[in-house]
């Protein structure tokens, strides 16, 4: 069977690979309405969601549950709201406004949903394995103008907002829509111009080179500090997120380009909205951060990494281990605090987070163990001679950590997303018309100007 | 005339803009990282399973207080029914037994839906019969006849949920220094 598996490596991943990164994306998604629901109550001094809940009745149980103590109750944090806003979104009505142009009103929600779910396709998730059965690539469509593709694709998007937003045959709908193609066109220029700057350096169009380059100098952040900022607001732009969420404004124009629609198309809409954010987030990760790279050191490319992959494997989990602990207390501060008051289920709520505490420490444990054998059986890895290859162990362990390395940075992106959202007032339309034509485009024509310049210089004394 | 409202004058960095979304940032990070690790500072209370602590003048439901014999203190004198801006007390009175006390009441009916809940009623009454501190904020009911609360639900209250002076404290009909006064008129020494 291992035989076999090794044999057909390349093959494998290369079936596996393409579902496998979009259903990780899906998997994101709660995660990150859970981070925007969570982030929005501490961010206003408020709890948060905690009604929605699994109930589980265990009387039966002898010793453990009888009557005088109640069952289980388990919150999952306020992950169980997105269970509940599916079966909302699924069981209402498909309803299609009398007005509307029944056909484009139905397929507009899908096509940013498409978008969100295609560009990953040409990030690179983890280093390129060589193996002895052939190269199993780190991005599931491995070409050289990944860049081009993923802004073709992502400049699509507004096409279903837009598309909805005529087909819904409402004034309110057409002006977030006007709106959105507007902001679009408006900042699409600047994150072109960004990202030029930082193409000048990587010398390619491909984002594979960009994480190698990367690797072998330093982060693009390091090199390009205001391209940084000047993609980051774009990103901000694009995704219509907070301060630049004019596409839909309930004091102006009602619900922007989606009043028209509900259910599950509805959610068809956010659910784009929040692949955008995952996906930004990986892409700025990977343009400015470094992509699946550790830190921010030359040399610490991916052969370093298989080299001493025990080693790192160790570190992680003990960062990983402490994340998790540090965890493990807030939720024992919950545990207390619900202990110490006059609630009428405090049995319940005081079992519910020794539940979460037992959990999050057996997952930090669980992760130090992990991390033990990683450094037991992989402590040090000699590189391969030349015509040789590295182990499919180390390979895999190697993918599997740099993975979660790019997940990890994109979600310390996309709580910047919510962090702003629920901290900036958003911008008055001739307001985005202004920073995006009258000073992102001119400091980006400065940035590049200088970049330009700087990067030629440099080569030519090399 | 119109007021003119100042408005404060912006200085460089803050005209910038940029710097100004940090100092926020930093803000809301100061919230969010309270929010996480200091659950007391929530003024949240989860309702259901946790009532708040309401202050003692806080008007809630209506009850009828009682004399040391169960009956009520009210002497139907219509008082906090004049005073009602909502029209929402309905007293229908007879002839106390009682040669001191004129009246009584038959009937003494709330409708919780038109009552405004302002306490006029309770400042009206002569006799302090009425009072606003049940600490029922919450009616819940099916049908709109079952909000329309009368004598019997008015006085059914329990004595431990409220203050133990709370019979004899009041110079009323039915309290301790109308007992005194009665007693005086009794025995022939208020003469």
């Amino acid at each position: 069977m291992l035989d076999w598996v090794i044999a057909n490596l390349p093959l494998i991943v290369a079936i596996a690979l393409p579902i496998a990164i979009p259903l990780v994306l899906f998997h994101l998604l709660p995660l990150l309405v859970l981070m925007e629901r969570r982030g929005a109550g501490v961010i206003q001094d408020r709890s948060g969601p905690h009604r929605a809940a699994v109930n589980l009745q265990l009387k039966s149980i002898p010793g453990i549950f009888n009557d005088a103590v109640p069952g289980l109750r388990l919150r999952a944090f306020g992950m169980i709201y997105n269970v509940t806003d599916l079966v909302k979104g699924l069981s209402k009505e498909f309803f299609i406004p009398p007005f509307a142009y029944p056909g484009w009103y139905v397929i507009a929600p899908a096509i940013p949903v498409m978008v969100g779910v295609l560009t990953p396709a040409v990030i690179p998730w983890f280093g390129d394995m060589a193996t002895s059965v052939g190269t199993i690539h780190g991005t599931i469509f491995p070409t050289a103008n990944g860049l081009l593709l993923l802004f073709a694709l992502s400049s699509l998007s507004v096409y279903g907002v837009v598309l909805g937003a005529w087909s819904s045959n409402s004034k309110y709908s057409l002006l977030g829509g006007v709106r959105s193609s507007a902001m679009m066109i408006s900042y699409e220029v600047s994150m072109g111009l960004a990202v030029l700057g930082l193409l000048l350096i990587y010398g390619s169009f491909s984002l594979q080179d960009a994480v190698t380059w990367q690797s072998t100098h330093t982060w693009g952040v390091f090199v390009q500090p205001i391209g940084f900022l000047l993609f980051l607001i774009s990103l901000f732009a694009e995704t219509c997120r907070n301060p630049f969420d004019v596409t839909e404004g309930e004091s102006e124009i009602v619900g922007g380009y989606h009043t028209e629609y509900n259910g599950i198309r509805f959610m068809l809409y956010m659910t784009a909205e929040y692949l955008h954010i995952a996906v930004g987030s990986v892409l700025i990760a990977t343009l400015f951060l470094g992509g699946y790279q550790l830190l921010p050191v030359p040399g610490w490319d991916t052969d370093w990494l298989r080299e001493h992959l025990g080693k790192v494997a160790l570190a992680l989990s003990i960062v990983t281990a402490l994340l998790l602990f540090g965890f493990v207390k807030l939720i024992l501060g919950r545990r207390t605090h619900n202990a110490a008051g006059h609630a009428t289920d405090r049995e319940v709520r005081v079992r519910e987070y020794g539940i979460y505490a037992a959990a999050f420490s057996g997952l930090a444990i669980g992760t130090l163990a992990l991390g033990g054998l990683a450094a037991a059986t992989l402590w040090h890895n000699p590189v391969p001679a030349a015509g040789a290859f590295w182990s499919p162990v180390v390979l895999t362990v190697t993918a599997l950590i740099q993975f979660h390395i790019i997940i990890a940075k994109a979600l310390v992106f996309s709580w910047l997303f919510v962090w702003v959202r629920w901290t900036l007032p958003r911008f008055r339309y001739d307001q985005i018309m202004d920073l995006g034509w009258k000073v992102l485009l001119n400091v980006a024509l400065v940035n590049l100007l200088i970049t330009a310049v700087v990067a030629k210089l440099i080569k030519e004394a090399w | 005339m119109a007021k003119v409202v100042p408005r404060p004058e912006l200085n460089f960095w803050e005209r910038i803009y940029f710097i100004e979304i940090f100092k926020g940032l930093a803000t809301t990070l100061g919230h969010a990282r309270k929010g996480l690790t200091d659950p007391a500072h929530f003024p949240t209370v989860n309702y259901p399973e946790e009532k708040p602590e309401l202050p003692r003048d806080y008007r809630a439901r209506h009850r009828l207080m009682k004399r040391a014999d169960g009956s009520p203190r009210c002497v139907a004198c219509y008082m906090c029914s004049t005073a009602c801006p909502a029209r929402c007390i309905n007293i229908v009175a007879e002839t106390s037994p009682d040669r001191h006390i004129e009246k009584r009441p038959v009937k003494f009916e709330i409708d919780l839906l038109l009552c405004v809940f302002c306490g006029y009623c309770v400042e009206a009454c002569p006799c302090d019969a009425i009072r606003m501190d049940t600490k029922l904020g919450v009616m819940v009911h099916d049908n709109r006849a079952d909000f329309v609360i009368d004598k019997t639900k008015l006085m059914d209250w329990d004595p431990k949920d409220y203050p133990v002076d709370d019979l004899t404290s009041q110079s009323a009909p039915g309290g301790a220094r109308h007992a005194d006064a009665l007693a005086r008129l009794q025995s022939g020494s208020d003469h």
